[in-house]
């Protein structure tokens, strides 16, 4: 048809064609023509024990000179992307060689939709027997993750300055819930905030749920009946602690901006010595230390109003790496995880971030800091589940996130615990192959 | 080329032509149509399909209209729907102020150049660049409460991010302050557009300044407030999810009170413990039909005259 | 008005009046610059300062300003982000406007039946959120393995351009009056020419606006490139912002000098071109 020659119809395929060259242009996805095998190390980490993105690099470097034919690409991942940017990508089918994740259901929730494969598949047992905490990520018989470095969770720094000050004693901390309330009042009186934190993007309130939430418990396995809705979450036991924090706000021991901030610029303000007190990560302790002053800095953990056993026990958890299920490279990713577990790596680790290596074969004399000599042995001697990683991801951050936030806005607690209610409630209705996992898990 | 078209319009029979006609338009408008099936139709037609399953594990079930039945009777979904309409306010609010702005900055003795510079300037800066700023600015000891307290107005201070009742109101405050710019924009240049002898008679007649501006500037200026109006729509039903994703870090808080649909499909899709891409389905699927009927409703979508 | 051509002889009180009113309006302007402008000062001063400096003085000027945020902060992804934007938003831009413009012509001058109703439907959906499309063209994307690539972005970008595109260019071209046609050849191959020699030139207004508003539009997405580019060397600015926010949220002055940096260009951009601007922009809308 003559129509078929007319300009137009050149200009359209002409348009068509230049959009199409111009695309093909654009390299897809780069892959290396060479040889050389990529992995692609999605981690985050540097946010809570700083130095580790050194150390990566570092330890890269050694791995990549001892073995020319792997390139290691380390990508670091922001604290609210690092689940989501993951699950993106194994949606699609692709993404990493290592990943990074939290542990307990934060690994699980990657392994049951069959996004990561069981670490100890790829690791020999007598090397993954050293791994710390490895129980946390252990399902049907199966590790899923490699646990990297520790997570001792979470201490509550205090300024010895403050307390002596406002006429607390500076070598014996609050251990109850009174004493603390009435260290609070005191720091309160001496004119500076009792205790900093920040809600805005969420985490901190899985830190104080795992920490006031837990006191009414005497297992983990508690949490989790009441998560499938075989206890009532909405019983004290269960919900007591947000009366707790209620009080607290009420009787104003936060700082004021807590819902403006986020965790970490939050746990600035203790550094800058305009709160008494802060929770940090427990990984990150010699950094909070060293920035205050080693003799400023007095180390507690949460008091205790409750009468679980949990209340009386510190959250052991680890941050782990795993193998995602796509990767072509399983075996040169598990070599990799494994090469950061010799002991040189693992002493250099802790030069570095100051943070303790999940590995029993790490020389433990090396840890002087007394602050957290102290961390350490609760962790070890005391050491109890943390909880955050025994509740389905979503009640943590629909349940405790937003939930610390309204606390914190004035909300009642009434209206909190219901909206914990009814998050597990949608958890269960929309999630009935996780809800199945989840049961799964301890047998419920 | 030329010639030999001349030449084929004078000897084509009449029959051919027809058909050509009929065809013609086919080249133009064929690669934006296939375009629009790739992006909108293909898209809508899996988004259905989808939205009526539920998979987990590689394994999917047909559900029927669970999925649905969850999203409309999900109080998060209603909320985020809620705070898409309140942010329709910001409209209004950014053509009075716009048109409001755009006349003073017209009558200025002086530096017109240079206020209008200025006062454009919000609307090139990134929306994330700008979401940042707030976010620091607008915390409970950040600038703004700074500058308020500096001048006395402490009073009035509020955690304007933190807390559950000013956190929308806030995030509307820095959408209308960036959006602003656009309006003021537009206005400006067609009143600059206008013949001086507009206003003349007006003044003759002594009107005041009100009067003035209201009979004889915006009518001028209807056809673009139309204009400014719909895209603001659009961007406050559907496009501010850069603002809320950065400025609540992700979580559409405090509590759900700066959630909004796009980051409630977002978060049920790809979020922090509820990555349901069925659930997500249901609610874009639900959002598509309320748009549609919202846009017979309150658009009369505009007829552009075809017959110019 | 009044002001711009103020008579030197009026009566006093008129006179009054008018000096109040005109003093009235440059307060009016002079606020609401300062409002506009304040971001931008507590960026730019805030970039120069120390984080001491800053938490002590946040909107104050820096006491030793240094500029050592900036060296951080270019040492990060930026150059990198700014370059993807660049090619994502750029790329998508002209594929759409291409296709907009053959689209509008055929709309606005070529009679063929359904035209009318293709026409609405097709500019019906500008209303359709992005949001809606993204879960399915994720998946699609994934399917055909596109997933980290700048093509899935420059393709979804183009294509949701596209409505809002043909609406304003059809209604543009529907004011060009016909008898500029008609002198021309109408049918044939004479449509292509007529585009190309009569609408085109009159219509750069309206293209040039077109061009302005889907590039900040593209410049500005950050939902699909949130979600398709995962890959850190592929990441838009974006993107890259709000990780750069997250990675040294402690560091206040550094995040400054990274949002600086990433808005300088286009600052610059847009105060060269500040005429043409805001006359592109304007006259494409005015003549609608």
């Amino acid at each position: 048809m003559r129509f078929l020659r007319t300009p137009a119809i050149r200009a359209a395929a002409a348009s068509l064609l230049a959009g199409i060259v111009a695309l093909g242009a654009v390299p897809a996805h780069a892959h290396r023509a060479s040889s050389q095998t990529t992995l692609v190390m999605w981690w985050w980490g540097e946010q809570e024990a700083q130095g580790a993105k050194g150390w990566l690099d570092e330890t890269i470097r050694l791995y990549e000179k001892a073995h020319p034919d792997i390139v290691i690409r380390p990508v670091l991942q922001t604290t609210n992307g690092l689940v989501p940017s993951f699950e993106t990508a194994a949606k699609a089918h692709r993404g990493p060689d290592i990943q990074y994740l939290w542990g307990g259901i934060n690994t699980l929730a990657e392994a049951w939709p069959g996004y990561i494969v069981p670490m100890s598949d790829y690791l020999p047992a007598g090397e993954l027997k050293h791994y710390l905490n490895t129980s946390e990520d252990t399902y049907n018989g199966k590790v899923w993750s490699a646990p990297w470095y520790t997570q001792p969770s979470f201490p509550l720094l205090y300024n010895k300055d403050f307390f002596k000050r406002a006429g607390l004693d500076p070598n014996n901390p609050p251990q109850t819930w009174s004493q603390f309330l009435a260290a609070c009042a005191k720091l309160k009186k001496l004119g500076v905030t009792p205790i900093a934190g920040g809600l805005q993007d969420g985490f901190y309130g899985g830190w104080l749920f795992s920490m006031l939430g837990n006191q009414n418990l005497n297992t983990a396995k508690e949490m989790m009946a009441a998560s499938v809705g075989k206890a009532d979450i909405t019983s004290s036991k269960y919900s007591e602690w947000w009366q707790k924090l209620a009080e607290m706000r009420a009787k104003g021991y936060w700082n004021n901006d807590i819902n403006s901030l986020q965790l970490y610029q939050a746990q600035d303000l203790f550094v800058q010595g305009k709160a008494a007190m802060t929770n940090i990560a427990g990984s990150d302790i010699r950094k909070f230390v060293k920035l205050v002053g080693v003799n400023k800095v007095g180390v507690m953990r949460m008091p205790v109003f409750g009468t679980g056993k949990l209340a009386h026990t510190f959250g052991s958890s680890s941050q782990t790496l795993a193998i995602p299920a796509f990767s072509q490279h399983k075996k040169e990713a598990a070599q990799f995880i494994m090469f950061t577990h010799t002991s040189e790596r693992m002493v250099a680790f802790y030069r570095e971030t100051g943070s303790i290596p999940a590995d029993d074969r790490f020389p433990q004399n090396l840890i002087t800091l007394p602050q957290q000599k102290l961390v350490w042995g609760w962790m070890i001697h005391q050491g109890g589940p943390y909880l955050e990683n025994f509740i389905p991801v979503q009640l943590d951050s629909d349940g405790n996130f937003a939930g610390t936030q309204k606390i914190f806005a004035g909300d009642s607690v009434s209206s909190v615990i219901s909206l914990q209610a009814k998050v597990l409630n949608k958890w269960q209705r929309t999630a009935p192959g996780e809800l199945m996992a989840f049961q799964n898990w301890f047998k419920l | 080329m030329n010639g030999t078209m001349a030449a084929g319009r004078q000897f084509r029979p009449a029959r051919r032509r027809r058909v050509a006609a009929w065809l013609r338009p086919i080249p133009y408008i064929l690669p934006s149509i296939a375009a629009i099936v790739l992006i909108f139709a293909y898209p809508l037609v899996r988004l259905v399909r989808e939205s009526t399953q539920q998979s987990y594990a590689g394994v999917t079930k047909d559900v029927g209209l669970t999925n649905y039945q969850f999203v409309l009777t999900d109080s998060d979904f209603i909320t985020a729907v809620t705070h898409n309409l309140l942010l329709l306010l910001c409209v209004p609010i950014l053509i009075l102020l716009s048109v409001l702005f755009a006349v003073i900055l017209n009558e200025a003795a002086r530096g017109r150049r240079i206020y209008s510079t200025v006062l454009f300037l919000p609307y090139v800066l990134s929306v994330p660049v700008i979401s940042v700023l707030f976010n620091y600015l607008l915390q409970l000891n950040g600038g703004v409460n700074s500058i308020l307290r500096a001048l006395g107005l402490g009073a009035i201070a509020q955690d304007w991010l933190g807390s559950e009742s000013w956190a929308l109101p806030s995030l509307m405050a820095v959408i209308v302050w960036k959006e602003l710019g656009f309006g003021i924009m537009l206005f400006f240049a067609r009143i600059i557009s206008l013949p001086n002898e507009l206003w003349e008679a007006g003044r003759v007649d002594g009107a005041g300044w009100w009067r003035l501006h209201w009979h004889i500037t915006l009518p001028q200026l209807r056809g673009i407030i139309e204009f400014y109006a719909v895209v603001e729509s659009i961007t406050m039903l559907s496009w501010v999810f850069a603002y809320v994703y950065v400025i609540s870090s992700g979580t559409g808080g405090p509590g759900t009170s700066t959630l909004v649909t796009e980051l409630y499909i977002y978060k049920s899709a790809f979020g922090y413990g509820t990555n349901n891409l069925n659930i997500a389905s249901a609610a874009s699927a639900i959002l598509f039909v309320g748009t549609v009927v919202l846009m017979f409703i309150n658009f009369r979508v505009r007829r552009v005259d075809l017959h110019a | 008005m009044e002001s711009v051509q103020s008579p030197a002889t009026v009566t006093s009180r008129r006179g009054r009046l008018r000096r109040a009113g005109v003093a009235a309006r440059q307060v009016v302007l002079v606020v609401a610059s300062a409002s506009a402008l304040l971001p931008l000062y507590a960026m730019l001063t805030a970039a120069f300062k120390g984080q001491n400096d800053y938490l002590a003085h946040p909107l104050g000027l820096p006491l030793s300003p240094s500029g050592a945020a900036f060296s951080t902060a270019l040492s990060s992804g930026f150059p990198h982000w700014l370059l993807n934007s660049i090619l994502v938003a750029g790329a998508s831009v002209l594929i759409s406007l291409m296709l907009a413009t053959l689209a509008a012509y055929a709309f606005s001058r070529m009679p063929f039946p359904g035209r009318s109703v293709s026409f609405t439907l097709m500019i019906s959906l500008m209303v359709v959120p992005p949001i809606v499309m993204l879960i399915p063209l994720f998946e699609l994307m994934s399917d055909l393995n596109l997933v980290n690539t700048y093509q899935s972005v420059i393709i979804i970008y183009a294509g949701l351009m596209l409505p809002f595109s043909i609406y304003l260019l059809t209604s543009f071209f529907n004011t060009i009056p016909r008898e500029l046609l008609e002198a021309g050849s109408i049918d044939g191959a004479g449509h292509f020419r007529s585009l190309i020699s009569i609408i085109l030139p009159l219509a750069m207004p309206a293209l040039v606006t077109l061009g302005i508003v889907n590039l900040l539009w593209a410049w500005n997405e950050l939902l699909i490139a949130l979600v398709l580019l995962q890959d850190d060397s592929m990441k838009t600015l974006m993107v890259g912002i709000t990780i750069f926010q997250s990675h040294n949220n402690l560091n206040v002055p550094v995040t400054m000098a990274g949002l600086l940096i990433a808005t300088i260009p286009i600052v610059v951009i847009y105060l060269a071109g500040q005429r043409f601007f805001v006359q592109g922009l304007a006259a494409g809308a005015v003549k609608e």
